[in-house]
């Protein structure tokens, strides 16, 4: 059985042109982290919302641990569906302790109880000697590791985290992930995780959830969202810098630079694009080439630069930070990926590599 | 059924879920009782005879408009001018004692200008005024000083006791003003001077504003000071028809007349409400740079402390003198203490009772419409919320009138009791409590508040053990503000009160209209200390008049 069951959910907010969610469809088995992710107003934060039960559906039904909470028929209020939040601002409440923060949702259970589990929890998230501080008196770090012990200590079915690192110093974000992650990992925890950063969904979810205007575009392991991306807005948001045109027949591709050996799903010649990141393009000096050297960026371990092909369209390169070459040379441009390309028609794949 | 109903509350901007029915009852409950005696005034202005409206249009309403809009006008460019310059000179240049200028300031708000004018009025008289007879003595021979009789006189004492408006507002913004606003307008090629006019003052226009619309309604409803200076307006004279020729239709008919003019006022005060906006201070900011005054230095302070001097000092001095008087002549002492029914404590007592539950029903109504508007916007909340600031438009004297006549037909076991003043006070009073409430909620992270929902609450718990406590210094102020304006409120007080049921304000006012002003004296030092503690604490939490949140 899943913890998690979403099937058609959509919302739509009164007055909105489109809809927040819609039509998602979605599963969680037990102990996996997802993490949903997507350009801010894709419907991430609603469908999560709509999961905790601070939203309703206008359509489609939400199961936990196979129980029913939202359909059309149905409304669970949030308190009753043991679903643990970790907000974007945290919501810690200003006028209670960390342990009272963290006791806040034990309510009812025997005072011994609640005080083992605060402590365990305390200690869980490495926060043992601040447990009578109040939240003003917290670091970032540390606002964020109790607002998760506080979502965690009721033991809920389901975590939900909402850009969860979003307020937190960039050097900070780092070390608090590695350990947000262990501890989830270590409490077996079933984890929706939101976030608009592609690199930390990589790093936070056994699978990946791609958002966009409210529809999911792909899902799957990081990997496979990463390698063989099924539309051409998973490309460019797992970070494909160029989408190269060309025309695909069965064999391959030809592209303005080369030709590309990749056998695509087409019946007769189609126009595709080619998505590449900057490592999958090199380039050399050549008075015959295809494309001239229009800027060069210096980024310390390696130079970018950016290339204009004959044809007007732009592509970039990396060299290594030694290679200097001078703005304006003539060059020929070449793939040099060394392994399968996405490539879309009509923003759908049309070829990937593999079979 | 519920659920449709609450998706018609939440129609226009839902983010939320769905309004709980019974908030929206409740808010609704309230705006209706502030509805009644708006809708009840124009029922029966429009139900007096013919006559009666032939009467006041042929004579007395034309002069009455012209009279109130003048004062209303002067006061409100008075106290626009003071308030700013003020603001300016204390918190924008190196004015020497600035800090307790600062507070300074603002205390006459404690002050009700009835009382101010009284103690002018005992100074300046035409004829007997305490200084004209001190400067005969000097000289030998009568001297003309200005009179604060008439027209000059109300403007000049009621710029003194409502500046404090415009000076709190103007100068909280000042402070929130970020420097580097400024300092982008010097380094573009303006001069101190163009940078002030072009861009510090348009910046304050919609806080301005506000302050200036909150004076103008002020002065509508202002019965006191007018009376007491023998200038007519409005108030005064609806005032009249009330408690000396007993006309009711004439009373109704200038009422309304009156209400719609307030109405008028208080509609561009929403809207510019509406307009304005948090101005946050961010990470970065910093104060400005004080300007520095040079030569002009001790001028500016001379102006300043006139000021202080004209709207605090001096009336504070002189009752205080007064009182110092009062204690030191064992008749008049008796005087205070066995006057009334029950003697000074009674006064002080029912003062302080009627203004305390005053300002816990008002803050207790409040707390459904703010609920409603600000954690379940929609069109209908925002009507109710703005509805129920209709209390600022419903001066004293109209809301006496109207809970005279309603409650003389619909629950006459309430006539002459103190509960209809503290009804009185509820509705006139009723806008500040809203505000802050209001103001209190949108500073509240809604995020806390589904933080304790998915941990377990209901949201009623939820509301309990979170929002509550933590918007408890919100509501505090707002109480803290009813209680101080309903501590000084006199014409609703005047009419409704049961006969022998005195409160401070009414036992200064009769006091001194009878001219025994050193034995007044003692009860007004009372009413102005009791209404310095709330301003104290509301001018520390700086939450007096300061965000509103009408959008």
């Amino acid at each position: 059985m899943n913890t998690l069951d979403i099937q058609h959910l959509s919302k739509r907010f009164a007055n909105a042109r489109f809809a927040a969610v819609n039509d998602i469809s979605l599963a969680l088995k037990n102990g996996e982290i997802l993490a949903l992710v997507g350009p801010s107003g894709c419907g991430k934060t609603t469908t999560l919302r709509l999961v905790a039960g601070l939203e309703r559906p206008d359509a489609g039904e939400i199961h936990l641990n196979g129980r029913v909470v939202a359909s059309d028929t149905v409304f669970v209020p949030p308190e009753q569906r043991g679903v643990g939040l970790v907000f974007q601002d945290h919501a810690l409440f200003p006028h209670l302790t960390v342990s009272e923060n963290i006791a806040f949702g034990l309510r009812g259970r025997k005072s011994a109880e609640i005080r083992t589990t605060v402590n365990e929890m305390l200690e869980l998230v490495g926060l043992t000697g601040l447990a009578s501080r109040y939240p003003h008196a917290l670091s970032g770090g540390e606002r964020q590791r109790v607002a998760l012990a506080r979502a965690l200590a009721p033991r809920p079915v389901l975590v939900l985290m909402d850009e969860p690192f979003s307020s937190l110093d960039a050097d900070l974000r780092g070390a608090v992930r590695e350990q947000v992650r262990s501890i989830l990992k270590a409490m077996q925890a079933t984890v929706i995780f939101v976030t608009h950063d592609q690199e930390e969904a990589l790093y936070m979810g056994d699978r990946l959830a791609l958002i966009n205007q409210g529809r999911v575009e792909q899902i799957g392991a990081p990997e496979e969202i990463f390698h063989t991306p099924a539309t051409r807005f998973v490309a460019e948001f797992m970070g494909a810098s160029d989408f190269l045109r060309g025309e695909a027949i069965p064999e391959g591709i030809r592209t303005e630079v080369g030709w590309l050996p990749q056998p695509a799903y087409v019946s007769q010649p189609v126009q595709v694009e080619i998505a590449l990141r900057a490592d999958d393009v090199d380039f050399e000096l050549s008075e015959t080439g295809n494309a001239v050297i229009v800027e060069r960026f210096f980024r310390g371990a390696f130079n970018v630069y950016r290339l204009r092909l004959d044809s007007g369209q732009v592509l970039h390169a990396f060299k290594e930070h030694t290679q200097i070459l001078p703005v304006g040379a003539r060059v020929r441009a070449y793939i040099s990926a060394g392994h399968p390309l996405a490539v879309f028609q009509n923003g759908q794949v049309v070829s990937n590599g593999a079979e | 059924m519920q659920r449709t109903l609450a998706y018609w509350f939440v129609a226009s901007t839902g983010r939320k879920s769905p309004t709980s029915p019974w908030l929206a009852i409740a808010a609704g409950l309230t705006a209706l009782f502030v509805a009644i005696p708006l809708v009840y005034i124009f029922f029966r202005a429009a139900g007096a005879e013919p006559a009666a409206w032939q009467r006041l249009l042929q004579a007395r309403l034309w002069q009455l408009l012209g009279n109130t809009l003048l004062l209303v006008v002067a006061v409100t460019c008075g106290a626009l001018v003071t308030g700013v310059s003020m603001a300016w000179l204390t918190e924008r240049t190196d004015l020497p004692g600035r800090n307790v200028l600062r507070a300074m300031l603002a205390l006459p708000l404690a002050i009700p200008a009835y009382i101010g004018g009284i103690v002018h009025l005992a100074l300046l008289r035409p004829r007997g005024g305490l200084i004209l007879l001190a400067l005969e003595e000097i000289i030998g021979r009568p001297v003309a000083t200005p009179s604060p009789l008439g027209f000059w006189g109300a403007a000049f004492i009621l710029t003194l006791f409502t500046y404090p408006y415009v000076y709190l507002l103007s100068g909280a913004a000042f402070r929130s003003l970020h420097a580097s606003l400024e300092e982008a307008a010097r380094s573009l090629g303006r001069t101190p001077w163009q940078t002030f006019w072009q861009v510090t003052l348009p910046a304050l226009r919609p806080g301005l504003m506000a302050g200036a619309l909150l004076v103008a309604l002020d002065i509508l409803a202002e019965y006191g000071t007018v009376a007491l200076l023998r200038y007519e307006t409005f108030s005064s004279a609806i005032f009249v028809q009330l408690a000396g020729r007993y006309d009711r239709s004439a009373a109704s008919v200038l009422s309304a007349v009156l209400v719609i003019l307030a109405i008028l006022i208080l509609w561009a005060e929403l809207r510019v409400q509406g307009q304005r906006r948090f101005t946050q201070i961010e990470s970065n900011w910093r104060p400005a740079i004080r300007i520095t005054l040079g030569k002009w230095r001790w001028s500016a302070f001379l102006l300043v402390a006139s000021v202080v001097s004209a709207s605090l000092l001096v009336p504070l001095g002189v009752l205080i003198g007064w009182s110092l008087q009062a204690f030191a002549d064992p008749q008049t002492l008796e005087a205070v203490f066995r006057a009334g029914s029950r003697g000074f404590g009674s006064f002080v007592w029912n003062s302080l009772w009627t203004s305390l539950l005053a300002a816990l029903l008002a803050t207790a109504l409040s707390l459904p419409v703010a609920l409603l508007s600000v954690r379940y916007p929609s069109r209908i909340s925002r009507f109710i919320a703005r509805f129920c600031q209709v209390g600022y438009a419903l001066p004293g004297v109209v809301i006496a009138l109207s809970l005279v006549l309603l409650i003389n037909r619909t629950l006459p076991f309430l006539y002459a009791t103190p509960l209809v003043v503290v009804l009185a006070y509820v509705l006139r009073h009723m806008p500040q409590a809203v505000r802050s409430s209001e103001s209190a909620l949108n500073q509240l992270s809604p995020s806390l508040e589904e933080a304790a929902r998915t941990l377990g609450r209901t949201p009623l718990q939820t509301l309990f053990q979170v929002t509550l406590p933590l918007i408890l210094p919100g509501l505090l102020a707002g109480a803290a503000l009813v209680f101080l304006t309903s501590l000084k409120e006199l014409p609703a007080t005047l009419l409704l009160r049961p006969p022998g049921f005195d409160t401070l304000a009414v036992r200064v006012w009769v006091w001194a209209g009878e001219g025994f002003y050193v034995q007044a004296a003692p009860a007004a030092l009372i009413l102005v200390l009791a209404a310095a503690l709330p301003l104290s604490f509301l001018l520390r939490q700086e939450q007096i008049f300061s965000d509103s949140s009408i959008s």
